[in-house]
């Protein structure tokens, strides 16, 4: 997996990219926006990391070139911005996720892992299945080897997302932003307790657990 | 060269312009007065005459020379008489009571002449007046002249063309002072609005316009300028308080962490303690300056906007039915139960996600500090008044009256809350919001004590409805 990271603080791109190669990601580092777009128009990139402000030319502008020019690779926007409307205005611009910094490098992990698997998924499934755990999209049930699992809707769109997820982790932002769409710091671990609560329907009475706890990250839904 | 200030003003340019438009308005119509009255009693003279004329002619057809001889002998002794000439064709006089013919040439056509007659007044001094008289060829040759004496409509043409003058130079000498007055009195207003603006520009924010209390355009304006002035000078100490609070309740934390990692760095050295879990902890102390920065600085935002942005409409009840299932499960797992009664198609024009943020904080507030086997509702109404309420009601230890005012404010935190986890920015943070919405955040008693439960706390985040709703 090949990551281009487009940012000027040469320290933090350092850590970044050394974070991101823990993980197992091919990094690229461009120093400014001119250099990256000239790097993302070279090579074939599966996630791209975009600092908002640049000298040369801002993350937005490369962004909003790259996404003229046909090319189609997820991107994450880094920010010191955190505002909505800098959220929007980063979106809009063809970003895929925006990420605030400071961040935890859990935080970007997930959220690259989740950008690059959705490349992946070309064709819109009618059902999702991890393991023995199966999700029909259509008629919205869930079973798991054969037994039917009643959801309320809420958890049902929770699991989606883990599933549509599975094997990599998934931070409580992120559901929080994804599932509930709230980009606000609920305080306490609200997401925390809607987990559980999934956990014990679709763990309990089961021989293995597949809802796992990862330490300071978040979540993740093995097979 | 430099015109003096009153000349240069736009209001007495103005009053120049209306000046002129007036009086190239009053022109005509002091032309068609003349016209109309003195043109008018010229003509009524002339009219006379010929209506004379026009009867001796019959006369003559009638009787002749001799015929008309006779009928201008009776005239001349009538009441107000005409003046009167009959000519051979050479021009010799036949009769009358002019001596000569005022008209000199003998055409064939009649022809009007003006002149004078004396007459003798009644102290016997001679008096020259004017008179008027047409002259025509009758049909045997003869010359006939009917004058009359129009001394008395001359000089009542004469009057009313002073008057007219009279009018005229009025129009001009009234509209002149008046724009003198005018130009005046707007310079003098617009005066104190150019000082207060200089005042500002050269840094005293407290300058203000000084009202008149006439309630005109200038007063509106000036109360205007005041009032964006009122809100910049708020702006700006909002943001200078911003800044200190910032300062203040960051570097309490910020202390905390680096004393930590101090610690931390003299356990490693002395070979005892865990260098790992002290970079953990130090990690989690980031975290929290971290949200606390956030939260602190979106109040900050909020408050200096004045105005939340991005507002649009929502219906109030399907926003807390989505939050109440965000909470509902942390709230059922602490042992307390969680009601929601919502009042569905409110009109509310607000920024959702600010107002979703305020609800969830109401809710973890409630959920927070209310022990187990207590209960927890959120209400979505109405107000009688049209404003929409969210209300959010816990059976917990409450809020202590002359405690409430302070709960609100950044930071506070009561002696009895300090075990629980968060950084006591939860109801700032909501009544900043209600404050950027136009609206307030209100403290009142809960539904009293009961048994082993606290008289409780009733929250209500007030909010004016959405307009034309």
């Amino acid at each position: 997996m090949r990551i281009l990271v487009i940012e000027d603080d040469l320290e933090a791109a350092a850590a970044m990219t050394r974070g991101l190669q823990e993980a197992g990601f091919e990094t690229v580092h461009a120093a400014d926006g001119a250099l990256g777009l000239a790097a993302a128009r070279d090579g074939e990139f599966d996630v791209l990391i975009v600092d908002r402000m640049m000298p040369k030319m801002n993350g937005v502008e490369v962004v909003e070139t790259v996404r003229r020019e046909g090319d189609n690779t997820p991107v994450l926007f880094l920010s010191a911005l955190g505002e909505i409307e800098d959220r929007v205005t980063g979106l809009k611009a063809g970003g895929d996720d925006y990420l605030v910094k400071p961040y935890a490098f859990a935080e970007l992990i997930a959220r690259v892992e989740a950008l690059s698997r959705r490349r992946e998924t070309g064709a819109v499934a009618t059902t999702l299945k991890v393991g023995d755990l199966e999700m029909n999209l259509i008629n919205r049930s869930v079973h798991r080897q054969g037994k039917e699992i009643d959801l309320q809707p809420r958890e049902f769109q929770l699991l989606e997302f883990m599933m549509r997820h599975a094997g990599q982790s998934v931070t409580r932002t992120m559901l929080l932003e994804k599932v509930w769409e709230y980009h606000f710091d609920p305080q306490t671990n609200v997401i925390d307790v809607h987990v559980s609560r999934l956990r014990s329907k679709i763990d309990k009475g089961f021989d293995r657990p597949m809802l796992q706890t990862v330490r300071g990250a978040g979540y993740r839904l093995d097979p | 060269m430099r015109l003096p200030r009153l000349f240069r003003t736009t209001p007495f340019q103005l009053t120049l312009l209306f000046l002129a438009l007036f009086a190239g308005a009053a022109a005509p119509f002091l032309g068609y007065s003349y016209f109309a009255t003195a043109g008018e009693v010229a003509r009524r003279a002339d009219a006379d005459i010929s209506r004379e004329m026009g009867s001796l002619q019959a006369a003559y057809r009638l009787g002749g020379v001799n015929g008309l001889n006779q009928t201008l002998i009776e005239r001349a002794a009538g009441e107000r008489p005409f003046l009167y000439l009959l000519m051979k064709p050479d021009g010799t006089r036949i009769s009358g009571s002019l001596e000569t013919s005022p008209v000199e040439e003998r055409t064939d056509n009649d022809s009007w002449a003006s002149f004078s007659v004396t007459e003798t007044d009644p102290d016997g001094a001679p008096v020259k007046r004017p008179a008027r008289g047409l002259q025509r060829k009758l049909s045997g040759g003869e010359l006939l002249f009917v004058g009359a004496d129009v001394g008395e409509s001359e000089s009542f043409v004469a009057s009313i063309v002073r008057a007219l003058w009279g009018a005229a130079a009025l129009v001009l000498v009234v509209g002149l002072a008046g724009g003198v007055l005018v130009s005046r009195n707007v310079s003098r207003s617009m005066q104190g609005l150019v000082d207060v603006v200089s005042a500002v520009r050269s840094g005293d924010l407290h300058a203000r316009v000084k009202l008149r209390g006439t309630k005109d355009e200038y007063d509106e304006f000036a109360a205007g300028l005041n009032d964006m002035l009122d809100q910049l000078q708020r702006s700006m100490g909002g943001l200078r308080h911003a800044g200190d609070a910032i300062a203040h309740d960051l570097r309490t934390p910020l202390a905390r962490l680096r004393a930590r990692m101090e610690v931390a760095l003299i356990d490693v050295e002395a070979g005892k303690g865990d260098p790992r879990r002290a970079l953990e902890t130090a990690l989690d102390d980031a975290d929290g300056v971290l949200r606390t920065f956030n939260a602190v600085l979106a109040i900050a935002r909020l408050q200096s906007a004045g105005r939340a942005p991005d507002q649009q409409e929502f219906d109030p009840g399907e926003l807390a039915a989505d939050v109440s299932e965000l909470y509902e499960p942390l709230c059922e797992d602490k042992g307390l139960e969680f009601k929601a009664e919502v009042t569905p198609g409110l009109p509310l024009r607000a920024n959702r996600e600010f107002i979703a943020q305020a609800v969830a904080n109401l809710i973890d507030n409630a959920c927070k500090y209310t022990p187990s086997g207590g209960a927890v509702m959120l209400r979505v109404r109405r107000r009688s008044s049209g404003e929409i309420e969210f209300s959010v009601t816990d059976t917990g230890p409450g809020v202590p009256d002359e405690d409430r005012a302070r709960v609100v404010q950044r930071f506070v935190r009561l002696e009895n809350s300090r075990s629980e986890p968060g950084a006591g920015l939860g109801l700032s943070l909501v009544s900043a919001v209600a404050e950027a919405h136009g609206g307030r955040l209100e403290l009142s008693e809960g539904p009293g004590k009961v048994g082993e439960m606290g008289p409780g706390l009733r929250v209500a985040l007030v909010l004016p409805s959405a307009p034309g709703a």
